[in-house]
């Protein structure tokens, strides 16, 4: 072979080593894509078709992945570290740049990940050890989730037939959405309003009670307050008894207790509604009060209350620096922060209405619309400050003295928002603010009517929001 | 407790002449029309107040004395003067 064949030889090894490289780089985004979200440990991707015979769920695992993620303490070599693989018959597959010291860990033998992981947590020399979990998202076959409350078929909103005039299909797809969850009590929404009725038959399960790990609040200037299920801004006191109903119709849409022969649904089946309290009997309050309220929150997420969203239906045209700096907070503490856009029928980009207007990245407003998918009459809009719409017009929910009422307002579309974050939050404990955020106002349903009206231009869809199409 | 159309119209009366300093008989009704307001603050929130964005059902009222109208709001919950600066609200 002379020197010009073998340079061309080389060449086109190299080319083929390439393209090789770059199909199974391809390969594997498809696999990361093609999956629905579950998180397994990874070392069982064998295992096939596990069902959740009362949702409809089957789910299929392959993939290849480390087992193990370890992170070594510091001043670990990787001497050290390479000692330990080998000693267990282990190999470092990558090591986590952004994270000094942790590494992804590949068993040799296929050993239990669980059990593996346990070994290396026993080390002296490792922090922690824990199972890599997977994370993928499957092409999701779904199977509509209806529940079984009697009051289901006026929920236009969850599962719009085109009842009482309205278009089929103009609603938030929860039907299918809850074919991948229904919601998790483990996830905290708190609801900053006039209360909550938290005897209401369809809300007593799922409302948050202050767990006994968790430290009661202490008002820096009225001391301790025995907070069992909420806060009363308004007498600061631990009583967030609802004398109005707003507050327990947006709490209704969030979370009312799904399949259990009563009612209505929320938009989770089970969820931990915390009431605050800082709107009276006429269903308004202080900004002042609503900075109480807020402060309450961040101080429950600080002592450990897995509190994830703000729902926040009301607001005013005058604007609060004080209130826009708690909320801010709220983001740092990593918690959403929706807001209802108002029913001024006006343009929050040349008229801001609070706390929906504040450019935080936290905040999300919400505008309203009827079941025909047009943006209802009442509701405030804004192409750069209004970032998503959700239905909002005759939106059935509960109300006080175990009732249940239509009501109309960006204070129902607000809860809609709320509760999807909820959804989001119960498939996917890890995510954060910022995703959370980017993920429901990406994954709408486009409308030509909030064309210039809304930011995401679209309708809120919890489907796909959840991943499930 | 749950106020009435009479309950509201009454306590508007009262509010207005105590405002105004005038006998309550000096004080005519005009017109009492039942309607929707745009939040629970029945579209007359004063500054630094928040209120519920949902539509609420109330009336409006309206009032006469020393040659003015007056236009009061209300719902089964309270009783507020529109278009007034300040305390204009009952409960």
């Amino acid at each position: 072979m002379n020197r010009n064949n073998f340079l061309i030889h080389i060449a086109l090894a190299i080319v083929l080593i390439l393209v090789a490289a770059f199909a199974g780089q391809l390969r594997r985004w498809q696999q990361e894509y093609k999956h629905r979200v579950r998180i397994l440990p990874a070392e069982e991707k064998t295992r096939k078709a596990v069902t959740t015979a009362e949702l409809g769920e089957t789910e299929t695992h392959t993939l290849t992945a480390p087992e193990v993620l370890v992170k070594f303490k510091p001043g670990v070599s990787e001497s050290t570290i390479r000692a330990i693989t080998e000693r267990f018959h282990d190999r470092v597959e990558d090591s986590i740049e952004a994270v000094p010291g942790l590494d992804a860990i590949d068993d040799l033998d296929d050993a239990d990940a669980v059990q593996t992981a346990a070994a290396y947590q026993a080390l002296p020399e490792v922090e922690y050890a824990e199972p890599n979990y997977e994370i993928s998202i499957d092409d999701f076959e779904s199977n509509p989730v209806t529940p079984s409350d009697p009051r289901f078929s006026d929920q236009w909103a969850l599962a719009n037939d085109g009842q009482r005039g309205g278009t089929r299909g103009a609603d938030i797809s929860a039907t299918t959405a809850w074919s991948v969850t229904t919601g998790d009590d483990d996830v905290v929404i708190a609801v900053l309003d006039s209360g909550v009725d938290y005897t209401h038959s369809d809300l007593e399960h799922n409302i948050w009670q202050r767990p006994d790990n968790v430290p009661e609040y202490v008002d820096d200037s009225t001391g301790p307050i025995q907070d069992l299920q909420g806060y009363n801004a308004i007498m600061n006191n631990a009583d967030p008894m609802d004398e109005n109903g707003h507050g327990t119709h947006c709490a209704g849409i969030i979370g009312a207790e799904g399949g259990n022969d009563i009612g209505i649904t929320g938009v989770n089946w089970k969820v931990r509604i915390m009431p605050l309290k800082f709107m009276n009997r006429g269903g308004f309050g202080t900004t002042k009060d609503a900075i109480e309220a807020i402060n309450y929150v961040i101080d429950r997420k600080n002592n450990g209350v897995n509190v994830r969203v703000i729902s926040a239906s009301w607001g005013s045209t005058n604007r609060s620096q004080a209130l826009g700096d708690v909320i801010k907070k709220a983001g740092e503490a990593g918690i959403l922060f929706v807001a209802a856009a108002g029913n001024a029928s006006t343009d929050n980009d040349r008229h801001p209405h609070y706390p929906s207007s504040y450019d935080l990245p936290n905040v999300i407003s919400v505008a309203a619309l009827d079941r025909n998918d047009q943006l209802a009459s009442f509701s405030n809009w804004g192409a750069k400050h209004v970032a998503i719409a959700a239905p909002g017009v005759e939106i059935l929910s509960t109300w006080l003295g175990d009732e249940y009422k239509e009501s109309s307002g960006t204070s129902m579309a607000t809860p809609v928002v709320a509760g999807v974050a909820a959804l989001i939050v119960a498939k996917e404990p890890r995510i954060s603010v910022e995703e959370l955020r980017k993920r429901i106002v990406t994954s709408v349903d486009k409308l030509d009517s909030l064309k210039s009206k809304v930011t995401s231009g679209g309708r809120i869809n919890a489907a796909k929001a959840i991943g499930a199409h | 407790m749950s106020y009435s159309k009479e309950d509201v119209l009454s306590k508007a009366r009262h509010d207005l002449a105590r405002r105004l300093g005038v006998n309550e008989r000096d004080v005519r009704e005009g017109s009492v029309e039942e309607t929707d307001f745009p939040d629970t603050s029945l579209g007359a929130g004063t500054e630094d107040e928040m209120s519920g964005q949902m539509l609420t059902r109330g009336w409006r009222i309206k009032l006469q004395a020393n040659n003015q109208t007056y236009e009061y709001r209300a719902d089964k919950n309270q009783v507020r003067l529109y278009n007034f600066k300040g305390n204009n609200f009952l409960l």
